[in-house]
């Protein structure tokens, strides 16, 4: 059910990649320092420690009532602001995130940036501010004010950091799919995702509301009036789903027209804009690189339904950015060669060492 | 318990295991930059970019099919955006490979080229980690001047991955054991509320004793590490090569020019 939304290297070109990294970098550095000092000594492993917390928190799924086959399970970045504090969330989601991508594979190398800011920074951030705003003072604060805070505070920083992953591909220029329907996707999908995420915050931290008071902020234990009551449960549930109709009613409300503005865009996009090369630094490229490309060895052979290697570079912008077909054959059938050699030659490598230590 | 399996093949011993964590983890991102850095119907151009990563695999022992699998369980956000691209950008292009011509919707080359792409990322992703021990990345992150608190994180965070995850599958296993799946919804969810504020729990109060535990041992804030890394002369052909290659793949006309 809940699907990483883990943005991969190939959804962002490099100008976007290079500053959202700097961004994250800014981020995680301010938040570091601040958590610093609102951590004390003997704490500081808890960052780690809490890190690997989330992914064994990750094993402990929930399969959805009405929803056979699919299970909900913990995302963590909410739930860690609202104990931590969303400076010491920030870090520790940071650290998720880069051994997601090095250990799992999870989020490209170049796309770490945007996954701690869509998944650290925003969620920590506007959630724990939504979550405070909502709860009022920490100390005396009510259960179901709690909850409820809880839950909402889930679903702003689920759907907020999602919000941003069609802004940093829309403006990376990668895909062509429109903006706007890939933000009403997105935004639809996590809305969804932070509703669950949401219930499974509320449980948690109504479950340490009871145990541990002192983790939550609270002054003393309340064992009285930190019990799940079902009414108060349903009462909640009923709030929170008000929440979420509003938002998406709003939503909804705006969607529409944007799609109908795309697929209008889009008609005239096939009409109309054949190819717009995105920007003048990449035409120059892709010209250099297709007068470089055509060089008399890989084209040689006069190509028989091809066309004229030595065609301006304008009539070819016209029709596709770069057509070589040798070229292309060539650097195919090159690669299938060295990768045959680079095989055999690992493979006798290995048997022969095999051989040796046997 | 599958966990274990994450960064299994990291600590055997081959010739690019042998090699320094900090030219592959460069090589590693250079060979990212290169990658993302083509035109997105630019589909047959990639084709040589397979060659760093697989060499990588074959000579560090890595079984293929691993890394293969890991593309497949990763692909499903990626597959979603590729089937989205078709629909959208429908503007006839060519494609040609030899004296094959074909008039492809762009939106298949997009979503051709953006699978490919995510592929070779995941590969290289796989070859860097499953022949480098992640302490070692880390220490090669510290060599390269990355701040000291996210850098400690990192450790704790790998050192209690296994530890914490271990804990709640043996408390899943514990519940489902119990027919949790028979229970009613809102039981299962308490229960879910409870097991996982209980490992929250456990958690601070392991940190506590950890941190005893350091200061008990002499920790001063700095993390105490063996100097395991040197760069060697294998390294810096390993580094050349790599170098080389990524410039003729980004720019195959200097083959000849």
């Amino acid at each position: 059910m809940i699907l990483a939304m883990h943005m991969a290297n190939e959804l962002l070109n490099i100008p976007i990649a290079a500053v959202t990294i700097l961004i994250a970098a800014g981020f995680v550095a301010i938040a570091a320092a601040l958590a610093r000092r609102s951590l004390t000594t003997e704490r500081l492993p808890l960052m780690g420690v809490v890190g690997a917390f989330v992914f064994a928190a990750q094993m402990i799924n929930f399969t959805l009532p009405g929803m056979p086959g699919t299970s909900g399970h913990l995302g963590g970045g909410v739930l860690l602001a609202i104990i931590l504090g969303p400076w010491a969330a920030i870090v520790a989601m940071a650290a998720i995130l880069v051994v997601q991508c090095l250990l799992f594979q999870d989020g490209g190398l170049l796309a770490l940036g945007c996954n701690i800011l869509n998944m650290g920074v925003v969620p920590c951030l506007t959630g724990w501010g939504l979550y405070r705003a909502l709860l009022g003072p920490v100390s005396t604060a009510r259960p179901w004010r709690q909850y409820l805070a809880a839950w909402a505070a889930c679903i702003l920083g689920v759907a907020g950091g999602a919000a941003l992953v069609p802004f940093e591909a829309g403006f990376s220029g990668v895909l062509r799919v429109p903006t706007v329907s890939f933000l009403a996707l997105m935004v639809g999908v996590h809305l969804i995702i932070g509703f669950v995420e949401g219930l499974i915050t509320f449980v948690v931290v109504a479950y340490l509301r009871q145990v541990r008071p002192v983790s939550l902020g609270l002054a003393a234990a309340d064992a009285s009036g930190g019990r799940l009551s079902r009414g108060m449960v349903a009462a909640s549930l009923l709030a929170t789903a008000a929440l979420l109709a509003a938002v998406v009613a709003w939503f909804a409300s705006a969607s529409p027209d944007g799609l109908e503005w795309c697929t209008t865009e889009h008609r005239w996009a096939g009409a109309d804009r054949a190819v717009e090369e995105p920007s003048s630094a990449v035409a120059a490229v892709n010209a250099w690189q297709t007068r470089w490309s055509l060089m008399p060895d890989y084209s040689r052979r006069p190509a028989p339904l091809g066309e004229d290697p030595a065609a301006p570079a304008s009539t070819t912008a016209a029709k596709a950015s770069v057509v070589k077909p040798w070229g292309s054959l060539a650097g195919l059938l090159g690669t299938a060669v060295t990768l045959g050699i680079v095989w055999s030659a690992a493979t006798l490598l290995r048997r022969r060492k095999t051989i040796r230590s046997s | 318990m599958h966990h274990s399996h994450l960064d299994r093949f990291a600590h055997e011993d081959s010739p690019v295991h042998r090699l320094d964590a900090r030219a592959k983890l460069v090589a590693v991102v250079a060979y990212t930059v290169v990658a993302i850095s083509f035109n997105r119907y630019a589909v047959t151009e990639l084709a040589p970019l397979a060659v760093l990563p697989l060499a990588m695999l074959w000579f560090g022992g890595i079984p293929t099919r691993f890394a293969l699998k890991r593309v497949l369980v990763l692909s499903p956000f990626i597959l979603f955006v590729c089937l989205l691209s078709p629909w959208y950008d429908r503007v006839p292009r060519e494609f040609a490979v030899g004296t094959w011509h074909v008039t492809l919707a762009g939106g298949w080359l997009t979503s051709v080229d953006i699978a490919a792409k995510f592929t070779l990322g995941v590969l290289a992703l796989t070859a860097l980690m499953s022949t480098t021990p992640f302490s070692l990345i880390i220490e090669s992150a510290r060599r390269f001047g990355a701040p000291r608190v996210l850098l400690m994180q990192l450790g704790f965070l790998y050192r209690y991955i296994f530890v914490l995850v271990d804990e709640a599958m043996r408390v899943r296993r514990a519940r489902d054991f119990r027919g949790a799946a028979l229970a009613p919804a809102g039981r299962r969810l308490t229960a879910v509320g409870g097991i996982i504020g209980n490992l929250f729990v456990r958690t601070l109060d392991r940190s506590e004793r950890i941190h005893l535990a350091m200061t008990a041992r002499g920790w001063t804030g700095t993390p105490p590490g063996l100097d395991l890394l040197r760069f060697r002369w294998t390294d810096a052909v390993f580094l050349i090569a790599s170098a080389a290659y990524l410039v003729l793949c980004r720019w195959p006309g200097l083959w000849k020019g």
